[in-house]
């Protein structure tokens, strides 16, 4: 072959209704950005607004993707949209939504850098929406690293702020030494089968393996993404980056950020690692047992609500691990359990942030104490609040059931038993959790209000709207489980 | 063993000869030489000057946005050479692709401009 045909260069096909959603974002991105360098000032209360209608804009042709329903496949195969793509993309941008009116009164009264924020969390979803269908490890590395940089930014907006300044940087550096293992393995692994594509990927890691490095490759990958969804033991920098970065940024990163990090493990090790459940499974089911037990025992003793509701994350993401360690024996139930739990996740961890936000909006404190007799004071957030936990501890009616529910069915499915066991571990960390949700309940409807003479409850708008969307969507899920679970049902496309 | 640890053995063994060589050459002249440590000496070299005050200076932090920007264009350097020599090749459709890189990296500098950022103030 000469040098010339090699060079040779083709136009790739490009099939633009596929990549619409993600041109969409940039193209809002851009143009709130162009916008506050036109009109700076002026702009200024309009740019929740816009970054909203433009998240709301890109699920419409999520939406025409998803009546179409033909799979596409672009870029060589480094870029897939199937029917799961679809909905974490959906799911990712209505979080993002939800992220946004939290952020409106927050970012507004503080002062800070309006303008940027916007545009910051609007790249990071785009991130996360490439993340969804990424099926290389090119592709996959630069979505995540999309969505971590302007998250590390964000965790340190309040930039005066001592807390916020030490969040930002532990969550960069760990972030950080997470991609550097994770590219080191992802190097191993391009070693192995000289190629980035997970499809060769899986075929090659399906060989023979003498000198142990798939093993190695995928372990480090693996860790890589436990940083991200904070597994124990890598989750370290969670609760300290929860606790200093503005609130409604710790929700995206409770949430989306934790999202995003589920949805990669999906597709590495559904797509690229289905033939190594050797390794796969035993991890998986030591992180998930670890992380489940060591956040809800952490939590127990937090005195601060964002610092146990980051701990009660970390423990929740070990629920969600707790399938991947039965992906041999049960895989369709598995990623059904894992992205049912996801997207009924979102909206009531969300939504107790909401309620977070709006009692720290007027209490001006992060304490547990300060919960003391809120139903006297206000009734409505007491109610919130309730569901919210009562979904995160997993009582009917509230949606956090049915999510708990497909866990073990996933794990008894399985009949082995590493995965009953895990079962049992599951059921008494899902009672330890209710310890410390229940001590917030306690808080809210038995104990007296304190003496203060703060003046009367009220709650943004924008507040109000996160509060009411959350709720219709966390009952909803619980009473109507099967509409959660049509989700779930077409992740099983994923499973081989 | 297999083939890939035995090539990584070549870079073991490069790994060896270099810290060896190292040894050599400063353990030599540690025998050869002459000391005679005066207090002139033994001062920090700082091209020449009297080093004054402590180690621990600060360095002006305006430099560091003109760092950040200066990486900006460094990077779509990196991506504008190699796309230059084929660009007979990409035609119409190259043209616009780098033509939206370059529009968003714009982006990045105008921000930089509006914000001030480029006044030395």
């Amino acid at each position: 072959m000469s040098l010339a045909t090699l060079l040779a260069f083709e136009r790739p096909p490009i099939d633009w209704h596929a990549i619409a959603p993600e041109l969409t974002l940039l193209v809002v991105g851009s143009l709130i950005t162009l916008a506050d360098l036109i009109w700076t000032e002026r702009i200024r209360p309009l740019m929740p607004t816009l970054a909203g209608a433009g998240l709301l804009a890109t699920l419409i042709p999520i939406l025409t993707l998803a009546v179409d329903g033909t799979d596409r496949v672009m870029f060589g195969g480094a870029y897939v949209i199937d029917d799961l793509s679809l909905v974490l993309k959906a799911l990712f941008l209505i979080a993002g939504y939800l992220v946004v009116l939290l952020s409106v009164d927050y970012i507004r009264n503080g002062d800070y850098h309006e303008n940027e924020y916007y545009s910051l969390l609007l790249s990071s979803l785009l991130g996360m929406v490439l993340l969804a269908s990424s099926r290389d490890l090119i592709t996959m590395f630069m979505a995540l690293e999309l969505l971590s940089i302007p998250a590390y930014m964000l965790a340190g907006w309040r930039k005066g702020g001592a807390t916020s300044n030490e969040a930002s940087i532990k969550y960069y550096l760990m972030g950080v030494f997470a991609s550097a293992i994770m590219l080191y393995g992802m190097s191993l692994l391009f070693g192995m089968a000289g190629s980035t594509a997970f499809d060769d990927i899986r075929v090659a890691l399906a060989g023979p393996d003498p000198s142990g490095m798939a093993i190695l490759g995928v372990l480090f990958v693996l860790i890589g993404f436990s940083f991200k969804v904070s597994a124990v033991p890598f989750h370290t920098w969670a609760p300290d980056t929860y606790e200093g970065a503005p609130t409604p940024v710790t929700a995206f990163l409770a949430v989306a950020s934790k999202a995003a990090g589920f949805v990669a493990l999906l597709q590495l090790v559904y797509v690229a690692f289905p033939t190594r459940e050797d390794v796969v499974e035993p991890f998986f089911w030591i992180m998930a047992a670890l992380t489940m037990t060591v956040g809800n025992l952490l939590a127990l003793r937090q005195t601060n609500i964002v610092r146990m509701l980051a701990y009660s994350g970390v423990a929740q993401g070990g629920f969600m691990l707790a399938p991947f360690a039965v992906v041999g024996d049960a895989p369709e139930q598995s990623i059904k359990a894992v992205v049912t739990y996801l997207i009924i996740y979102v909206f009531m961890n969300l939504g107790a942030f909401a309620v977070v936000l709006a009692v720290a909006a007027r209490t001006n404190s992060g304490e547990i104490s300060s919960y003391s007799g809120l139903f006297h004071r206000s009734p409505g957030l007491a109610v919130a609040m309730t569901v919210f936990l009562a979904g995160l501890a997993g009582i009917p009616p509230v949606s956090g059931w049915f999510a708990k529910f497909l866990i073990w069915n996933a794990l008894l499915d399985a009949s082995s038993p590493q995965g009953s066991l895990l079962a049992v571990v599951v059921a008494v960390n899902a009672v330890i959790a209710f310890g410390y949700y229940g001590r917030i309940m306690r808080e809210m409807w038995m104990s007296d209000a304190p003496e203060v003479t703060e003046p009367h409850f009220t709650v943004s708008r924008a507040l109000k709207a996160a509060i009411v969307l959350t709720i219709i969507a966390t009952l909803a899920f619980g009473i109507y489980p099967q509409w959660a679970a049509r989700f779930g049902d077409i992740s099983t496309s994923l499973a081989l | 063993m297999s083939e890939l640890v035995r090539s990584y053995l070549v870079v073991a063994l490069f790994g060896v000869a270099a810290v060896g060589m190292v040894a050599v050459m400063l353990g030599l002249a540690r025998f050869l030489r002459p000391t005679r440590p005066t207090r002139q000496k033994l001062i920090a070299y700082e091209s020449g000057v009297d080093p004054s005050g402590s180690e621990w200076v600060q360095s002006q932090v305006r430099y560091y946005v003109f760092a950040v920007l200066f990486v900006v264009f460094d990077v779509e350097a990196v991506f504008i050479f190699p796309w230059a020599i084929q660009l007979e090749d990409y035609g119409l459709f190259g043209l616009v692709e780098m033509g939206i890189f370059i529009a968003i990296l714009a982006l990045g500098l105008g921000y930089a401009w509006r914000k001030g950022v480029l006044r030395w103030a």
